[in-house]
């Protein structure tokens, strides 16, 4: 495998996602939108409740948890069910199909730019404020290691599931309905928008065995975690390790299996 | 010679499900097993050599597209055997995509946002072009068509030609030994085909790549082609030197013209006079069939000139479709 093949995809997706200057401004107005009802929404929950501690989470824990969260959905949220569909939809699917690399692999690369200047524009700002602001709750140390680490996992995940919806495309030529379904589990069931301490026994114990989780929930509470021992730190990276293998292999299979199907419309 | 593209009794069929009317018939059709199955191409043989340019001529729907995504290897055949450069190209696409170029007349595969020349600079990277390879070959473009000015504006600001041309030298630029060119002429104006068309014949006649061109426009087959394959309901119909088919065609054109008055009238009169043409006419037009074998427009719009006052004229070449139905009715010999 030849990286510069590759590496020129990362390099114009970064070109490409610096040329929309107000989509990045709107997006970061988005955002604090959202962490402002947060803000307020778990103020009332906290107020309602006569301890400082819920589920062993302070006010200020859920809110470090949740901030980054959204900064990490900023780069992690990508429209690649939405480019698959369309793109199937126009029949420009063909051209990236005659590209000379695998789709998949191409869609990939492609997309990896924005991982990349995301990371830097949306997460790292984000990530520097809270701490300066908390003065210092999160802890610094061999943790960003394992979070870097655990947030590149988390990327093919994400990328594989998202992936894999997209093929569901092929078959269904329509895409609104499957994309918010997948998008509303994924908030949900990856401690997104509620961290996972406030699940219930039951469903936590299910959840932290599926996928969804590794997205979100593993990266975070591997950063927030100042000294985890090192059976967490394995067990996390390892079971992200086995979802990133197994969803790249199902994603694959799906997708060259499917693609014998296609019925691109042809005229 | 050696042919690049092989390909022996392809078909290829599709599963549609029939759809019924209305609400009542959209809802039956959720749950409806009632497939029916379209034959897109029938039965197609054709080998086509090194450095050949093909018209691949037939009315909308004849299959011309699925053709040429089965010898892309997007989609596969049904049955039959294709071979694109002694690959089976649906089971090496990719493989196969590093030896072919791809033109889709109304979609780009230029990056939008980027100038030209980022694009041109990640097909280098993509396709691993070496770099003598990539400075010579933006040398040679530079040769033919002023592409400098070009060559830093973002795609998503240029003009439907300039980014037809783009595409066009965004496929040749890995050096393909086939291009498959469809509808490239679409939409453009007059002095841009003529530019395109250059490009296209150049490039063909350097670096001896096949080219495959779908067309509805005979303007671009006239400039272009040798070889004209022509198809209609997935069925082969001709497949023969393009001199050939002008017997059917090639000097026939029909003049349109205007005058003021009534003009059923003035087309029995012009029937008198002119009596090689066929004449009929309109509420807008009178229409006279030429055959230019016999008699030239020119000759005839000279002649009428002297009798009538022309407010207004047009000029038909005959289209796919004429020759299509002239083939049909009259048969290939």
């Amino acid at each position: 495998m030849k990286l510069k093949k590759y590496v020129t995809l990362t390099r114009a997706g970064i070109i490409e996602s610096l040329q929309f200057r107000m989509s990045f401004l709107i997006m970061v107005i988005g955002n604090l939108l959202y962490l402002t009802v947060t803000y307020f929404l778990w103020k009332a929950i906290y107020a309602s409740v006569d301890t400082d501690v819920v589920n062993g989470m302070t006010f200020t824990d859920t809110l470090i948890y949740l901030v980054l969260a959204t900064a990490l959905n900023g780069f992690l949220e990508m429209y690649l069910v939405w480019d698959i569909g369309r793109s199937i939809q126009s029949g420009k699917i063909v051209l990236d199909l005659l590209k000379p690399m695998p789709y998949r692999r191409y869609l990939f690369w492609s997309y990896s730019g924005s991982f990349a200047t995301q990371f830097l524009f949306t997460f790292l700002p984000t990530f520097i404020i809270v701490s300066v602001v908390t003065h210092g709750a999160i802890p610094l140390g061999i943790n960003l290691l394992w979070f870097v680490l655990s947030v590149v996992l988390a990327i093919v995940i994400n990328y594989s599931i998202d992936f894999i919806i997209g093929t569901v495309c092929l078959y269904t030529e329509s895409i609104w309905g499957i994309n918010i379904m997948k998008q509303v589990v994924i908030l949900l069931l990856s401690g997104a928008t509620i961290p996972l301490a406030f699940f219930p026994d039951g469903l936590r114990t299910v959840v932290s065995y599926l996928p969804f989780q590794a997205i979100y929930n593993a990266p975070l509470s591997l950063l927030l975690h100042a000294d985890p021992d090192m059976q967490t730190v394995c067990t996390t990276l390892g079971l992200q390790a086995f979802w990133a293998f197994a969803l790249t292999l199902i994603s694959t299979a799906f997708w060259n299996r499917s693609l014998r199907q296609i019925t691109v419309n042809g005229g | 010679m050696e042919p690049i593209i092989e390909i022996k009794n392809v078909v290829k069929e599709f599963k549609v499900l029939n759809r019924h009317e209305g609400l009542k018939g959209s809802i039956r059709d959720l749950f409806s097993r009632d497939y029916k199955i379209v034959r897109a191409v029938d039965n197609i043989s054709m080998q086509i050599g090194q450095g050949e340019i093909v018209g691949y001529l037939g009315p909308n729907g004849a299959g011309k597209s699925t053709t040429i995504k089965m010898m892309t290897g997007v989609l596969e055949p049904t049955s039959g055997e294709i071979l694109v450069g002694g690959n089976v190209p649906y089971r090496n696409r990719t493989k196969n995509a590093q030896e072919i170029g791809v033109v889709f007349g109304q979609r780009s595969q230029l990056w939008w946002a980027l100038p030209l020349i980022e694009s041109f600079k990640i097909l280098k990277d993509i396709y691993q072009i070496p770099d003598a390879d990539y400075d010579a070959m933006l040398n040679f473009y530079q040769s033919l068509v002023d592409i400098e000015p070009l060559l830093h504006k973002p795609v998503r600001q240029m003009s439907l030609g300039q980014r037809t041309l783009s595409d066009i030298l965004a496929a040749f630029l890995h050096n393909p030994k086939i291009v498959f060119l469809d509808e490239p002429t679409i939409g453009l104006d007059v002095s841009m085909k003529a530019k395109i068309r250059t490009l296209i014949h150049a490039l063909n006649e350097q670096k001896h790549t096949t080219v495959i061109l779908t067309t509805h426009d005979m303007g671009d087959v006239d400039a272009l082609c040798r070889r004209i394959v022509i198809i209609d309901k997935g069925k082969m119909l001709y497949d023969n030197d393009i001199s050939h088919l002008k017997q059917f065609f090639g000097s026939y054109r029909t003049l349109k013209i205007r005058i003021k008055g009534d003009l059923k009238q003035y087309a029995e009169e012009i029937t008198g006079k002119l009596p090689e043409c066929s004449v009929s006419a309109d509420d807008e037009w009178v229409s006279i069939l030429v055959d230019e074998s016999k008699s030239t427009v020119m000759h005839v719009l000279d002649k009428l000139q002297k009798d009538y006052k022309i407010r207004d004229m047009q000029l038909e070449e005959i289209s796919t479709e004429e020759v299509i139905k002239k083939i049909y009715e009259e048969g290939v010999k």
